[in-house]
């Protein structure tokens, strides 16, 4: 479907937020992907400095910076623009809410509070992670806490490079195991969140 | 379509109309207008040349106000009337300020709602006397630009949660101002920074004023300023080591601490000593007399003055930590240092900053015109004055939650998220059958609704009945490029929504802003007679306080002859005072003045004496 300014008639290339030809700033599209109001293909495996050029560039000119003078109608089109891109650029340069993101395109909410985590292994990895943790903080080993986020670090990348393979061809066909893969990314996640903040809080008594 | 004329957003039609626009650093200790001319944004400056207005403003009476330096002259004898670092009580209730007021000689108004000031032409709120500094800095740029400027930024600190911003909106409009944007500080400094420099890469802008730190880290790319991270603590600067300091003489002087005048006369001591010593090894510091103590001059070196600050400046380094795990960078990824603020002028500051960062900060601008330079350059784009090599994408300063259950906040949108943005979450009933939901907006880091502030609460009405949980209502948070917060909440099954635009608990409303102007109006009309009078009224009262802090100290240095002539005058002074004639007031003052002239001379050779003797107060100690 080929898209066209509802002011002059043109045609307007992808993202369609703003027309070449008489620069007016189109109509908000609810029902457009993530992917495409940042003007990019439906993929996981994404360069994020590609991302953030991509759509700070789309915000050079969709910005209500720029439209501070416009009517009011322009101006709500480019705050919903802007608002989109912003959530564009803070769900796609994650890789835990990118890979999300996917599987809920195709209506699987891998984090729903429906699913219940299964893995005994996962779950047992968790706990042993915690117990350390806690070890680490009671004896105020920092060295420790830096092997511990080394481990992390490491099992993140593993994670990540196996959403890559599941998610390599859209959509996705092994839906259960990529949604295994984003729990446990989600558990590290907020594990390395935990490490941040009692390292933190060593550093600052 | 060639009749159909359609102008491009935000370009100017002439370029020879150019819109006026400036930008204003309202500092705690010092304000600023800078301007964009000819494509280079500069500072502008009053008839003396000076550029910076010193943030102190002293109510005299009889509607007159005097701002700025004149203001700071007084500031030792007046001092309840004097209003400096009025920025620390912005958006401030009394309770907030508690703290500070045990340093400070102002006599604070408790009760609801913002704090307020009892000077001699009645309780000011901060916004009023901000207001003063603002329309001070508002006419420079009038004369300057000759005409009135279409709009204003206005920097706040990073940290300034809704209430501050809002009160500092209020204080523009009764200054008049339209307010195009309140920019963070260290954002307005690295755009200034960073558009000098043509520079790219990631910056940390260290910003040490007189009352508020902020610490942010910006990424600067393809003329983008992107706000990686903010933090900060909105009452600690550089204030806080003139008190660390003036503490320290209180105690070395041994007078009365809870004297005003006296506490005033050590706190700008001490003010200029750290002055001294940023660029001198040691100072002497001359502490005037008072009541049960006699002027002393003590020495003070750099390292003691460190060893005093070092608590106060160390107070910095957890907010940096948490700058940088925010922008999730490590320290060898700051490209550079930006140090901005009168208080990093300080050399321990920068030793600290330097260890901190592993490298030298960058000094090459100066770091106090850096800020109002950025608000500009940003006041320039917002009227239309194009420009495509600058886009400023600003963040959330504090999270935005909802109370839930227990008392506690739910975070739906967390601090240092990119506006303008949009998020939205689902709840539930929690009682069967239950029909209607309280909405309370929150915002804050903390996790009980108790340490946050409050920013709004309002009701969804009209939810079907149904079992507890069945219900989904959807709470959305929009928050827009100006950081205006507007919330709606919507049942999913019948679509009754109910929303709120949030107008902070502190704001002023348009009917009291209205009041203010009109009071403001009715002011300038006073006449002049009437704002005589009330000025000779309070200097004549200054001097006859001077006098009786002068004799309680050391009337022994006056001859009996002389002594009667002194209270002769005083009496005469004290007469005049009760009446309505200025003239007759300002002629008994000098009277004073002149008769109790021999007892300051002595006073004053008494203490160079001491100070030439080399007596410290370390041999004064045993």
């Amino acid at each position: 479907m080929v898209d066209s300014c509802f002011q002059c008639g043109a045609e307007l290339v992808a993202p369609p937020a703003l027309c070449a030809s008489c620069g007016a700033v189109q109509p908000f599209r609810a029902d457009l992907s993530l992917f495409t109001v940042a003007g990019l293909s439906e993929v996981y495996d994404l360069d994020v400095q590609t991302l953030r050029t991509q759509v700070f560039a789309l915000q050079k000119g969709l910005h209500p910076d720029r439209f501070a003078h416009a009517e009011p109608t322009a101006r709500r089109y480019s705050l919903e623009w802007s608002t989109r891109l912003n959530e564009a650029l803070a769900t796609l340069r994650d890789p835990l809410k990118r890979a999300d993101y996917l599987l809920r395109c195709q209506g699987v909410d891998a984090l729903g509070e429906q699913v219940k985590v299964a893995d005994p292994e996962l779950l047992m990895t968790q706990m042993i992670y915690r117990e350390r943790l806690e070890n680490i903080m009671a004896a105020r080993d920092l060295p420790g806490m830096e092997a511990l986020r080394q481990e992390v670090d490491k099992a993140v990348t593993k994670v990540v490079q196996r959403l890559k393979e599941l998610l390599a061809i859209l959509p996705c066909t092994e839906l259960e195991a990529a949604g295994s893969a984003v729990r446990e990314l989600q558990f590290l996640d907020k594990l390395v969140g935990e490490i941040d903040r009692s390292e933190e809080s060593l550093q600052n008594v | 379509m060639a009749l159909m004329q359609i102008a491009e957003p935000g370009v100017a039609a002439d370029p020879h109309q150019r819109r006026l626009a400036i930008g204003i650093d309202l500092g705690t200790t010092h304000s600023l207008v800078a301007t964009v001319l000819s494509a280079v944004p500069t500072v502008m400056r009053d008839h003396e040349g000076k550029y910076l207005l010193p943030s102190v403003v002293r109510y005299l009476g009889g509607g007159e106000v005097s701002v700025g330096y004149p203001a700071v002259a007084a500031a030792g004898q007046d001092p309840h009337n004097t209003i400096a670092s009025v920025k620390r009580f912005m958006g401030r209730g009394h309770s907030d300020v508690q703290t500070l007021a045990g340093h400070l000689p102002y006599d604070l108004v408790s009760g609801e709602g913002m704090v307020r000031l009892r000077t001699i032409a009645g309780e000011k709120s901060p916004v009023e006397v901000s207001a003063e500094i603002l329309r001070v800095l508002k006419e420079r740029a009038v004369e300057t630009l000759g005409g009135e400027p279409e709009g204003a930024v206005i920097t706040v600190p990073a940290y300034f949660d809704e209430a501050q911003r809002q009160a500092t909106k209020d204080a523009a409009r009764l200054a008049g101002l339209n307010v195009l944007r309140l920019l963070a500080e260290p954002t307005a400094a690295a755009v200034a920074y960073g558009l000098d420099k043509g520079s790219e890469g990631v910056f940390a802008i260290y910003d040490l004023g007189g009352g508020t730190f902020d610490i942010s880290i910006l990424r600067l790319q393809a003329g983008v300023f992107e706000v990686l991270a903010t933090a900060g603590d909105s009452a600690l600067g550089g204030d806080d080591m003139d008190h660390a300091l003036a503490e320290w003489l209180l105690r070395e002087g041994g007078g009365d601490s809870a004297d005003p005048l006296w506490r005033r006369q050590i706190l700008q001591q001490a003010r200029s000593a750290k002055e001294a010593l940023s660029s001198a090894d040691e100072t002497m510091v001359a502490l005037p007399p008072s009541p049960g103590c006699a002027a002393l001059t003590v020495k003070l070196t750099r390292r003691q003055l460190e060893s005093l600050i070092l608590p106060v400046i160390q107070r910095t380094l957890p907010a940096c930590r948490r700058a940088l795990r925010d922008a999730a960078l490590k320290l060898d990824e700051i490209d550079g240092v930006v140090l901005v603020g009168g208080a990093t002028r300080v050399p321990a500051v920068r030793a600290l900053v330097e260890g901190f960062f592993h490298q030298m900060p960058l000094t090459d601008m100066d770091p106090d015109q850096v800020v109002a330079l950025g608000a500009a350059i940003q006041a320039d784009a917002l009227v239309g004055n194009q420009r495509e090599d600058l886009l400023l994408m600003d963040v959330l300063p504090l999270s935005l939650g909802l109370e839930t259950m227990g008392g506690l906040v739910e975070k739906i949108i967390p601090r240092n998220t990119p506006i303008p943005v949009a998020r939205a979450q689902e709840f539930t009933t929690f009682k069967d059958g239950q029909t209607a939901m309280s909405i309370h907006v929150l915002q804050g880091e903390r996790d009980l609704v108790q340490d946050c502030r409050s920013l709004a609460r309002f009701s969804l009405r009209g939810i079907p009945s149904m079992v507890a949980g069945a219900a989904r209502i959807r709470v959305t948070f929009q928050v827009d490029a100006d950081g205006l917060l507007a919330v709606s909440a919507e049942e999913a099954s019948t679509g009754v929504r109910a929303e709120v635009v949030v107008k902070p608990s502190y704001g002023l409303n348009d009917e009291e802003i209205a009041n203010m102007l009109q009071d403001s109006f009715r002011h300038g009309a006073e006449d002049v007679v009437k704002r005589r009078l009330s000025e000779a009224k309070v200097d004549g009262a200054r001097v006859r306080e001077a006098l009786a802090t002068a004799l309680a100290a050391d009337a022994d240095l006056l001859e009996p002859t002389e002594r009667v002539a002194v209270d002769k005058a005083n009496a005469a002074l004290a007469v005049a005072l009760s009446g309505n004639d200025a003239d007759a007031i300002t002629a008994a003052a000098e009277a004073v003045e002149a008769a109790a002239g021999p007892l300051v001379q002595r006073r004053m050779d008494n203490a160079l004496r001491r100070a030439i003797a080399g007596r410290s107060i370390d041999d004064l100690g045993d």
